[in-house]
């Protein structure tokens, strides 16, 4: 039977277990991963080191995980936290290396054209509304899951993903018409 | 329900956007950078009490059976009432002193 991640994460509170702390690494990193790389605009190595950070972070205050939130949720916190903390030492976003994460993407998913388009859409978004969209509409997270990750209300993170969802509409219109 | 439709879509290309992405060493390379394990809670506990034990024994042996804490309190009782308080309140001090260290270390 397969362990949760509150059993992984037990083992490591119990047993400083480093098996059970790789299996949540190895659990997690695609879609911790995957939302930085899109947080920092397709920048593949900055976002990498950002989830390095993020998992060692998350070792080290493992013991204030309580469990009221699902570990991705925590996880998805803590590397939001990572990003604001580097974008703010940078003081500007990082640049666009589009063509080495097209490169590394599922060719044969979705259209290359439609993907490009959504892509540029997405990078155009203001950041908290594309924090929020991807967090919600791509990670599956609930609004209210997604308000305690980039820490604002409720309120807030609905109008986001609805301004955002719009915006995105509104620049692949001509998709939907095909 | 156009609009439902259409959100739905949009949705499902937002995580067609996200594959899987391959492992690629980056488990290893987080472990890799993991701190040194700690000693196990258990080893730890078995020490600290053994430790304790042998330093009370230790204590009790070289201070002649433990005369050295009659005559403390002896000491203490001869003291004038403002010694006391005095006393009393350094050690109050020291007392707050090291909690608030602990608890600002904790909460950094």
């Amino acid at each position: 039977m397969e362990l949760t991640d509150a059993d992984l994460v037990a083992r490591v509170l119990l047993d400083d277990d480093h098996h059970a702390f790789a299996e949540l690494v190895r659990r997690h990193q695609s879609t911790v991963r995957g939302l930085l790389r899109q947080l920092t605009r397709t920048d593949v190595a900055l976002a990498d080191d950002l989830a390095q950070e993020t998992f060692l972070r998350a070792y080290k205050h493992i013991r204030s995980f309580r469990g009221e939130a699902r570990f991705s949720t925590w996880l998805y916190r803590i590397a939001y936290n990572c990003f604001r903390e580097d974008a703010r030492r940078r003081k500007e976003l990082v640049g666009i290396d589009e063509a080495k994460w097209q490169a590394e993407q599922d060719p044969q998913t979705v259209d290359p054209a439609l993907r490009h388009d959504l892509m540029q859409a997405l990078q155009t978004l203001p950041l908290h509304e594309r924090s929020a969209v991807l967090l919600c509409c791509q990670n599956g997270l609930s609004h209210d899951e997604a308000a305690r990750v980039l820490d604002i209300p409720l309120g807030t993170v609905k109008t986001n993903v609805l301004r955002g969802r719009e915006k995105l509409k509104r620049a692949l219109a001509a998709w939907e018409s095909k | 329900m156009d609009g439902q439709l259409q959100e739905d879509s949009l949705d499902a290309r937002l995580r067609d956007e996200a594959p899987y992405l391959d492992d690629a060493g980056f488990t290893a390379t987080v472990v890799q950078r993991l701190p040194q394990k700690r000693a196990s809670s258990k080893f730890r506990a078995t020490v600290l009490i053994l430790v304790t034990i042998l330093g009370s024994a230790l204590a009790y042996v070289l201070s002649g059976g433990g005369r050295f804490i009659i005559e403390g309190i002896a000491r203490i009782g001869s003291l004038s009432l403002l010694s006391v308080g005095l006393l009393a309140l350094c050690s109050a001090l020291v007392a707050m002193a090291v909690a608030g260290a602990a608890a600002w270390s904790k909460a950094r």
